[in-house]
């Protein structure tokens, strides 16, 4: 975890898809930054050069940030076989957060997509199968309530 | 001859699986398709037992916290709270002794072997196999006895605390639970053949649900399910947290990928996990108390981030814990393996017939009841009414009447 970059996350870096972060979550997982249009690239490209087979997505974590005025998305990936966990992240504006959906490219995304949306209001443009009440009641749903964004009211 | 009814049977069969069953561990719906008896799609619904508990954490202080995350699930309660506190002792920077370490291990491999036993016993129910299921949860009571005289309560134990464990062990206690673990063992190993041998169970979950390495990759699948399919993923070998570097396991894969592939891989766990057991006590350290004084712990969080991993009876458990400075996280994430597992297998039932739908489904970890509908069509009035097929079939409290009677 210590040691070097993986290759395909220097080849990401090369290309100038993400950028690394002097941050890191504990216990000392690497950080890069990314802008949120470019996230089909940057996992089209994961997936050509690593295939289906050494990586997976772990969650996606969306964090909301009211005095910022900005939604945080956190892609969790496992780089195989080593298990080393890399953090994907990005920023949306929070009045109107939108992003790509990797469903089509990577199918265990979800999860994820349809709990970030229904709980944060991300949109993520092009999974059908988001969809209000994925797991909040519909008495949110019906006063379009966010539950996880802070000014909520939950 | 005039044509008196119709009977509109759809070329698809819409069959709602769930959400209520009484042996089922969590409320899911799947909305199974059926062609005949070929399942053609399923649609899976949530949502029936959303408590808010990622909400409810920031809400609470971070100490209340480890409580509620132990109520995420009961069955793993203690690697939820070990996911938890770690990743508070990740931002306090403040990490149990090795006695308390080897007491986590012994703790959670305790409720790995009772998690699978459940689950494999689960199985034997719904193949119709019900002795099996029988003997298997007499069988697992044993552990659950020793959780108990190790944690002090068969389910909900409470047992961790940020800095280390709540309970010691002495060596009545210790002779107990090693008494406990030989006991189970040679069962274990018994149940293990039963499901080599056994010619129904093999001719149910032999080459049912089979998921590919590469599917199970891209389903993001974890745990036994992923390791069955010769994934070789496990935290307890990756992330060594706790005791794990030091006790000696074997990460259990096999290359099959079918619903008998990860009940066996869940028998060889247990296996694993009574032999780690047993090490862990046999070698357990003596630096000094593993119980923290909870009075003396840190009040205030720094802030940072933290994202720990477990390896739960289920799969990869994910914590993040953020914190701003403030008495409580700012936000706290559970990505428990259920919900992948769960959500995103829909597409491994298609192909297979509706009697393998529950089986495919417990494979995963949960357990469903199954409900029958046609719709019938009164041509002079147009009115339509849904029947069950259990009234159609002459069985049931209500008699179809003459009518309708096929």
């Amino acid at each position: 975890m210590n040691g070097e970059e993986h290759p395909v996350v220097k080849l990401l870096v090369d290309k100038g898809l993400i950028e690394p972060s002097s941050e890191r979550v504990k216990p000392n997982r690497r950080i890069y930054t990314f802008k949120p249009e470019r996230i089909r690239e940057i996992i089209s490209t994961m997936i050509n050069n690593l295939g289906h087979d050494y990586f997976y997505i772990s969650t996606v974590i969306g964090t909301d940030f009211p005095d910022k005025k900005l939604i945080r998305l956190d892609y969790y990936i496992v780089l195989l076989p080593g298990e080393e966990t890399i953090v994907l992240r990005t920023w949306l504006p929070r009045d109107n957060p939108v992003i790509d959906s990797i469903l089509d490219i990577y199918p265990g995304v979800l999860n994820a997509e349809c709990e970030t949306y229904d709980l944060l209001g991300v949109v993520f443009k092009g999974n059908p199968a988001l969809k209000r009440g994925f797991f909040v009641p519909s008495d949110l749903v019906e006063k379009n309530i966010y539950s996880l964004r802070k000014d909520s009211g939950v | 001859m005039t044509i008196s009814k119709i009977i509109e049977v759809p070329y698809a069969l819409e069959i709602p699986v769930g959400p209520q069953h009484p042996a089922l561990h969590e409320p899911v719906l799947l909305k199974a398709y059926a062609d005949g008896e070929e399942v053609v799609r399923v649609d899976i619904y949530t949502g029936y037992n959303h408590r808010g508990i990622e909400k409810l954490t920031e809400k609470n202080t971070f100490y209340r916290n480890i409580f509620i995350v132990a109520r995420v699930c009961g069955i793993c309660n203690l690697v939820h709270a070990n996911c938890y506190v770690r990743a508070l002792e990740e931002l306090l920077e403040k990490y149990p002794n090795d006695r308390a370490r080897y007491l986590r291990v012994l703790a959670m491999e305790l409720e790995r072997v009772h998690s699978h036993m459940l689950i494999n016993a689960v199985m034997a129910e719904i193949i119709g196999f019900d002795s099996l299921f029988m003997n298997i949860m007499r069988d697992r009571e044993y552990v659950m006895k020793a959780k108990e005289v190790l944690t002090g309560n068969r389910v909900l134990s409470d047992y961790l605390m940020v800095g280390g464990v709540r309970r010691d062990v002495d060596s009545v206690k210790k002779d107990r639970l090693l008494k406990l673990i030989d006991r189970v063992l040679p069962r274990v190993k018994y149940y293990r053949r039963v499901f080599m041998e056994d010619d129904t169970l093999l001719k149910r979950m032999v080459g049912v649900g089979v998921v590919s390495k590469t599917d199970a990759l891209r389903m993001s699948l974890v745990g036994p399910p992923a390791r069955a399919s010769g994934v070789k993923i496990d935290v307890r070998s990756s992330e060594k947290y706790d005791a794990y570097d030091e006790i000696p396991f074997n990460v259990v894969t096999r290359k099959e990928g079918d619903v008998w592939a990860r009940m066996m891989v869940r028998w060889d766990e247990a296996i694993e996990s009574l032999n780690m057991a047993r090490y862990a006590l046999e070698h357990l350290p003596s630096d000094g108390n593993p119980v923290p004084d909870e009075r003396r712990l840190p009040r205030r969080f720094p802030p940072g981030e933290a994202y720990t991993r477990v390896e739960a009876p289920r799969g990869e458990l994910t914590y993040y814990v953020m914190s701003d400075g403030k008495p409580k996280p700012y936000r706290v994430k559970i990505r428990t393996p259920s919900f992948i597992n769960i959500i995103n297998t829909a597409s491994v039932y298609v192909g297979y017939t509706v009697a393998d739908l529950p089986v495919i489904l417990v494979s995963w970890d949960p357990c469903i009841s199954c409900m029958e509908r046609v719709t019938v069509i009164d041509p002079r009035t147009g009115e339509k009414r849904k029947v069950p097929v259990k009234e159609l079939a002459g069985g049931g409290s209500r008699r179809v009447s003459q009518r309708y009677s096929l």
